[in-house]
């Protein structure tokens, strides 16, 4: 009897849990401000502890990453030796130097983007956890006037948008990740589309909506290999931010919509440092001739 | 003064005894938990065995399934998974929600039909780290979060599996102290006091 009853009241607590699971869910999806307030609030009071511990530890980590990534650090060695050569530099310290030196310049070099007030961040950390490679923590916050939305770039081109914001310390979302949505101009064929990072593989982005495939079947008509591709003046971000080059054009499942590879401009696996763009973002993308999204009728 | 009235001094004390125990058990699970959080989010972010990295917050939750049982175990799984939530880009819940189903399964199944050895923990960790990066994804593709089921996960199912149970020879201890659970874990200390048979005579 005593076995029923506690097995009853156990489920009834298991049930609990999973109601409020999914009631946090639904709040979240519903961007819910308070809840969004009171989690950033948990890492802004961890934030310190988090920064001291990985002070701490970042020499031990660094040793296992020597210890098991040592081709791919031979490899960059001899990259670096070949750069110290062109460079007539002294010594190896210097060449590391320079690298950091040119990874900043490269950051904050843009040029593509005019009249917009631009916010230079370090990247802190890379995911943490084993499903989120995508996204990555940089050392601005609210406290520098970064907001969620905010477009992420570095001279090479569109990075991703900033994710969540804390008082000095955001994540942003690469644009390799799969759930964010880009709206993108091919400048080839000057056509509005919406596309996607590829699942798997982080220096690719899919261009799977808005674009048909030509109904005369005249292939002159798809963009050339290699052409560029921008974000559009209808996507949330400012206009003409080099998302990358067209690497294939091939017809969807259905034959009716192309669906073109872009290999990505940006570098997204390996970044030092980053500029964010200080555009409030648009929710909204507006409808008009250059919006991926098509008019609604009245 | 009644002749009840010491016998509702000395309940009244044990009551507090036992608040004052329960709170120990909270401190010492939030310590525990904490540091692994810390762990997780600092050095297992670098260190990796092919780009994956243990699931420490889930580790927590397993043990504490293991050892707390399934009723006061799934409400630590839920707090570790809300908790870790914080810092995952996947929507708020949605590792509470996994931990907790499988720390409940796991604890009940396992309640009344072991003794507890170093290897079978070892094992359960195992299989547990493995249902719940399972249902964490399959959980997440069902609420529309793209990318989370593709090719690598069986890889991200199996490293992160070994990891925790290579972790849980020393977690496991940590845990086991930090839930208030004895070193040894037999039926009759795992199962909850029953009501006394003398209880309303």
């Amino acid at each position: 009897m005593a076995v029923a009853q506690r097995s009853g009241r156990s489920r009834y607590r298991l049930l609990l849990l999973i109601l409020t699971a999914a009631t946090l869910l639904t709040l979240d999806f519903r961007g819910f401000g308070p809840l969004d307030t009171a989690q950033s609030r948990v890492r802004d009071v961890l934030e310190p502890v988090v920064s001291a511990v990985d002070v701490v530890l970042g020499p031990v980590a660094e040793v296992w990453t020597v210890m098991f990534t040592y081709n791919d650090l031979r490899s960059e060695n001899e990259r670096l030796k070949d750069e110290l050569d062109r460079l007539a530099s002294a010594d190896i310290r210097n060449a590391a130097e320079q690298d950091a030196l040119e990874r900043l310049l490269d950051a904050t070099g843009v040029t593509f983007v005019e009249g917009v007030e631009r916010l230079t961040a370090t990247v802190l950390r890379d995911s943490v956890g084993n499903f989120d490679d995508d996204v990555m923590s940089i050392d601005v916050g609210h406290r520098h006037g970064v907001a969620p939305g905010m477009a992420v770039v570095t001279s090479a081109g569109f990075v991703g948008r900033v994710e969540t914001v804390d008082a000095a310390l955001s994540t942003v979302t690469a644009v390799s990740d799969p759930s964010l949505v880009v709206g993108v101009r091919l400048l080839d064929t000057g056509d509005v589309a919406l596309g996607h990072g590829m699942a798997g593989d982080p220096t690719r982005f899919v261009v799977d909506a808005g674009l048909r495939w030509p109904e005369t079947g005249d292939l002159s008509e798809l963009p050339a290999v290699g052409s560029p591709v921008v974000t559009s003046a209808g996507s949330r971000y400012p206009a003409d931010i080099p998302v990358g080059r067209v690497a294939s054009v091939e017809p969807s499942e259905a034959g009716l919509a192309q669906l073109v590879t872009v290999d990505l401009a940006a570098d997204v696996q390996d970044l030092g440092y980053v500029t964010v763009l200080l555009l409030t973002p648009t929710d909204e993308a507006p409808v008009g001739p250059d919006s991926p999204f098509p008019e609604q009728a009245p | 003064m009644t002749a009840s009235q010491p016998v509702q001094s000395v309940l009244r004390g044990r009551r507090l005894l036992a608040g004052g125990s329960v709170a120990m058990i909270g401190l010492r699970l939030i310590i525990v938990y904490l540091f692994a959080l810390l762990l997780q989010l600092t050095f297992f972010s670098q260190v990796r065995v092919a780009g994956v990295a243990p699931e420490l917050p889930a580790l927590v939750a397993i043990l504490a399934g293991l050892f707390a049982g399934p009723r006061r175990g799934s409400v630590i799984a839920f707090c570790a998974g809300l908790m870790w939530d914080i810092y995952l880009s996947t929507p708020l819940g949605l590792a509470a929600a996994s931990f907790v189903i499988v720390a409940y399964t796991l604890g009940g199944i396992t309640e009344d039909l072991f003794h507890d050895t170093r290897l079978q923990t070892l094992l359960l960790v195992f299989v547990g780290t493995a249902a719940m990066v399972t249902v964490y994804a399959l959980l997440g593709e069902v609420v529309g979060q793209r990318g989370l089921i593709d090719d690598r996960l069986p890889r991200v199912v199996l490293i992160a599996s070994g990891w925790n149970a290579l972790l849980s020879l020393v977690a496991a201890p940590a845990v086991r102290w930090a839930a208030g659970s004895g070193p040894a874990r037999s039926r009759t200390r795992r199962r909850e006091p029953t009501a006394s048979p003398l209880k309303g005579r």
